[in-house]
């Protein structure tokens, strides 16, 4: 028995353990769909156009908790003296900043001929914190309200008129909170900064924490907003119920909206609605850390995944993502058809007005603090 | 209720032929009695199976659903796409279920290894502070995982133990040990004594007795114990993550992306395939599973 | 029992070492964390954090566990009852070979299959529906409290009635008989003469269930909404959106303690049975 069950794991390892002779280590937070587009798509672009490197790309789990996970492994390999194991990172703004911070990432963009490629502000400032030269925007993603037109003739345009339409329509909304995932944090984010006051100091600083004392009447509406919203589980667990029709409207992030869309897990009918006066979205980054021996190799697969070619191609394209460099860049690497579909329902003016980046850290800290105080308690 | 009216419906059915005398019924009646216990029965076991599969009816028809949205109750088109997706060349299910097995397997062996000795100390020696050693045991299980390994991951870099097989293991056998050393010490309290002390009498040394007569007769809760290790290890994930990415990656991860993502078909069908091991392993060790080991679990 | 006691820790000593180095030493980082204030003094400061933000989950969690322990008790008694009791061939046998299935399913499994099951259109009300039991109307989800509740039991029982049917099936079979024949039904037979008899096995699998209860996470967070919710969803909560692995590290303390108390209780008990024993 035992000796049947030591061959059978040795057998199991030995056929996993082949080695390559050299191995680029890539670690991306994020929806499965990250993986799927390093695995099968820039991975193979990438070994390519250089023989005997291999990609190997791990998946971290979505949401700040996927980029969290990254922090603490190249954390814990920073205090203990170890090099780090993974080559490139993706990673949200918010671990971006931390990792920034405490120096666990390299400077790498002004080496790289895609670096000046991008002139949008959140490829330098993430969440307040000073970014530039550390990180490539990848591509940026954008929360919005996704709503069935066969439910919802007519859809709100705007915070005030969606917290009117929750009146009239108990039950008909929902969102997933601030625990279950970002599309929750960001609307309540953004409906802090419509109901809340100071909108642009809650983007650009300077921190004031006396600033939260103003938010009280609109953390008590969104409270009693929540009476008649269904609060549900998780990002995917909003767009689940937008699957099965138990709610008719709710946050979604842009590029989970249509991946479930193309995987035939959302009605074809299915809208985007980018209400006033915003809601936020974020870029997703690329980094190298600081300790990795694959230096060179990880800043040429860096400029290969934000070149123009790629950005049209793949992130565009295939993913539907909104590019992370400048959409000048893209002008003749796209057809017209491919670039229509990415802004059939959020048009890009009012993507460029209602496109929010999210509060700086301690504000952002603030909000949720404030919503567990105030809102959930 | 239910259960009440169920029990004693099928025992007026089955104390037919005892209790005639007892209950003055018709043989007509009690024919119709029989067959609405016998309906009562089938309906009960149909309620229970309705509960028990339809969940894992849900994983199978979204690994074969290539769209289903509302208002269609069931999905609207079927496909093998997303297996295609799973076995594609470049993604690694395969590969990942094989280290799974092989870091399960071995974690087996390494609680086995260090949960007989201390289940027979548990069972049948003297030991300081028993309650607080058992306790000790249940820890693991207790404590928020994320914390802990974020730790054991810092203190393996210095061994050199990250991104190793070795390390997996370590930490799965750590977190399944509650299992194998509760119940190994079950198991080994339950061997009738007296059969040890007779192997003493005719001049076993107690090592030769412990390998011809305690430990064969505790070997089938040893075995049992062995299942929910390895069911333990086949579904880790948090602790794969800290000390084995990116050198060792196991089907968790990657069932872990999919189903915390949504991404319902990929995640049905990585479940699915991990079921194919466990059930294996089940039907190995049931040879060895027997009952009155199992009733002195925990003591 | 006369054995030297070195020799019995002499064996333990490797499965202690392994408990020591793979998780006590790391657990003493996470305590030091709980227990510190920022300026790094030794305080409550963070428990007390803890209690102001997290006292209704708290409770939530404990109602959620309690109540799902003690319906997996329930159901695996009726399970392995029927198991050891029944007299029915072709009943006993089929569920023997049903009841354990979701042993094999990992809780995120679990998790993802009860999501699309219990909701308000989801395949359950559906079939529901489609039976004629109910009208479309009358479909609520459950994918609240009381689908934590029931995705834990119909994970748990599996385990709990394969040790608990296992114990049946050894006990005295002339005590049952012995019963039967005085006329006592089979559900008095079960109550009062098999389950005193196995109270020790279900109680093991019940503190075992119960501890693994508390320290899942993927249930609370992909069943149900955050609103109240688990302690592990605010443990992860805490460390993915502050950083903060202080209060997180408060809130271990606390379902450490939690499942320290009941795991106690058990050994407490059974400790004195052995003595009257």
């Amino acid at each position: 028995m035992r000796k049947g069950l030591l061959a059978a794991g040795l057998a199991a390892l030995l056929t996993s353990g082949a080695a390559n002779a050299q191995t680029l280590n890539v670690a991306t937070a994020g929806d499965q769909n990250m993986v799927d587009y390093i695995k099968d798509y820039l991975g193979p672009l990438f070994e390519k156009k250089h023989p005997g490197v291999k990609v190997v790309a791990v998946g971290t789990g979505p949401g700040d908790g996927g980029s969290q996970k990254i922090y603490e492994k190249l954390d814990a390999q920073k205090k203990a003296g170890a090099p780090s194991d993974f080559d490139v990172v993706v990673v949200h703004q918010k671990a971006a900043g931390t990792m920034v911070k405490e120096e666990l990432l390299k400077k790498y963009r002004d080496q790289i001929p895609t670096g000046s490629l991008v002139t949008r502000e959140t490829a330098t400032n993430a969440l307040g914190t000073d970014v530039s030269g550390y990180v490539m925007p990848m591509f940026h993603s954008q929360t919005a309200i996704a709503y069935n037109p066969d439910l919802v003739k007519n859809p709100p345009n705007s915070y005030p008129e969606l917290r009117e339409w929750v009146r009239k329509n108990p039950k008909q909304f929902g969102y997933n909170g601030i625990k279950g995932g970002m599309s929750g944090v960001a609307f309540v984010a953004g409906w802090v900064a419509a109901f809340g006051g100071d909108a642009a100091k809650l983007e650009k600083g300077p921190y004031d924490p006396a600033a939260k004392a103003t938010w009280d009447k609109a953390m008590a509406d969104l409270k009693e907003f929540n009476q008649n919203v269904v609060i549900t589980p998780g990002n995917a667990g909003t767009l689940d119920m937008l699957n099965r029709g138990e709610i008719a409207m709710g946050p979604v992030w842009v590029d989970m909206f249509y991946t479930w869309k193309a995987e035939g897990k959302l009605p074809p009918t299915m809208r985007l609605k980018l209400v006033t006066p915003g809601m936020p979205g974020q870029p997703m980054y690329y980094a190298i850390p600081a300790k990795t021996a694959q230096e060179k190799l990880a800043a040429e697969f860096i400029a290969l995944a934000t070149s123009p070619d790629v950005q049209a191609e793949g992130i565009v394209k295939r993913f539907n993502w909104y590019p992370g460099i400048d959409a000048k860049n893209l002008e003749g690497k796209l057809d017209q058809a491919a670039w229509k579909q990415l802004f059939s329902d959020i048009p890009p003016e009012t993507l460029a007005a209602n496109g929010k980046p999210f509060p700086i850290g301690p504000y952002f800290n603030d909000i949720l603090e404030a919503y567990e105080r105030k809102v959930a308690n | 209720m239910s259960g009440e009216v169920h029990l004693s419906a099928a025992r007026a059915q089955t104390l037919g032929p005892r209790g005639a005398a007892r209950e003055r019924s018709s043989p007509a009646a009690a024919r119709v009695w029989a067959f609405g216990a016998t309906a009562l029965k089938m309906l009960g076991l149909a309620v229970f199976a309705f509960l028990l599969f339809g969940p894992l009816a849900n994983l199978a028809l979204w690994s074969v659903a290539e769209r289903w949205y509302a208002p269609f109750k069931l999905p609207v088109s079927y496909g093998m796409r997303y297996w295609e997706v799973v076995f594609r060349p470049t993604g690694d299910a395969m590969s990942s279920l094989m280290t799974s097995i092989g870091i399960a397997c071995l974690t087996v062996l390494v609680a086995l290894a260090v949960s007989i000795p201390a289940g027979y100390a548990l069972a049948r020696l003297r030991l300081p502070w028993r309650t607080a050693l058992m306790i000790l045991f249940l820890l693991p299980q207790a404590f928020p995982s994320v914390a802990i390994y974020i730790n054991v991951a810092r203190v393996f870099y210095g061994f050199g133990l990250t991104g190793t097989i070795t390390g997996v293991v370590l930490v799965h056998a750590a977190h399944g040990l509650v299992y194998s050393v509760w119940i190994a010490a079950a198991a080994f309290a339950a061997v009738d004594r007296d059969l040890e002390l007779a192997a003493r009498n005719i001049g076993a040394s107690p090592l030769r007795t412990f390998f011809t007569v305690t430990l064969p007769l505790a070997a089938p809760g040893i075995m049992a114990s062995a299942i929910f290790v390895f069911l333990e290890s086949l579904d880790e994930f948090t602790g794969t993550f800290f000390v084995g990415v990116p050198q060792v990656t196991t089907l968790p991860l990657l069932l872990y992306n999919a189903s915390m993502g949504g991404n319902y078909q990929i995640a049905s069908i990585t479940a699915l395939i991990l079921l194919v091991p466990s059930v294996a392993f089940m039907f190995v060790i049931e040879r060895f599973l027997k009952a009155d080991v199992l009733s002195k679990v925990g003591q | 029992m006369a054995r030297p006691s070195f020799f019995g820790l002499l064996l333990i000593a490797p499965a202690l070492a392994m408990i020591g180095a793979l998780f006590l030493y790391p657990l003493g980082y996470s305590l030091a964390a709980a227990f510190t204030d920022p300026q790094g003094g030794l305080s409550l400061v963070n428990f007390g954090k803890a209690y102001e933000f997290y006292s209704t989950d708290i409770l939530f969690t404990l109602f959620i566990v309690i109540t799902s322990t003690l319906l997996t008790g329930l159901v695996s008694i009726a399970i392995a009852g029927i198991l050891t009791l029944g007299e029915t061939p072709w009943l006993v046998a089929a569920l023997r070979a049903l009841y354990r299935w979701p042993l094999f399913i990992p809780f995120i499994v679990a998790a993802q299959c009860m999501r699309t099951f219990l909701a308000k259109n989801g395949l359950m009300n559906n079939t529901f529906v489609a039976l004629g039991i109910m009208e479309p109307i009358q479909a609520t989800s459950l994918l609240d409290w009381r689908g934590i509740i029931i995705t834990f039991v119909w994970k748990q029982v599996p385990f709990v009635t394969l040790m608990l049917a296992g114990a049946m099936a050894s006990i005295d079979r002339a005590t049952i008989e012995a019963g039967r024949n005085l006329g006592a039904s089979r559900l008095r037979v079960l109550v009062e003469i098999v389950l005193p008899q196995v109270a020790q096995t279900l109680l093991v699998g019940l503190v075992l269930s119960f501890v693994t209860m508390l320290s899942v996470l993927s249930v609370p967070l992909m069943v149900a909404g955050s609103q109240p919710t688990m302690l592990t969803v605010d443990m992860a909560f805490r460390i993915n959106s502050y950083g903060d692995y202080a209060t997180a590290n408060a809130l271990g303390v606390i379902s450490y303690a939690i499942a320290g108390t009941v795991a106690w209780i058990y050994l407490r008990h059974s400790v004195k049975r052995e003595v009257q024993a």
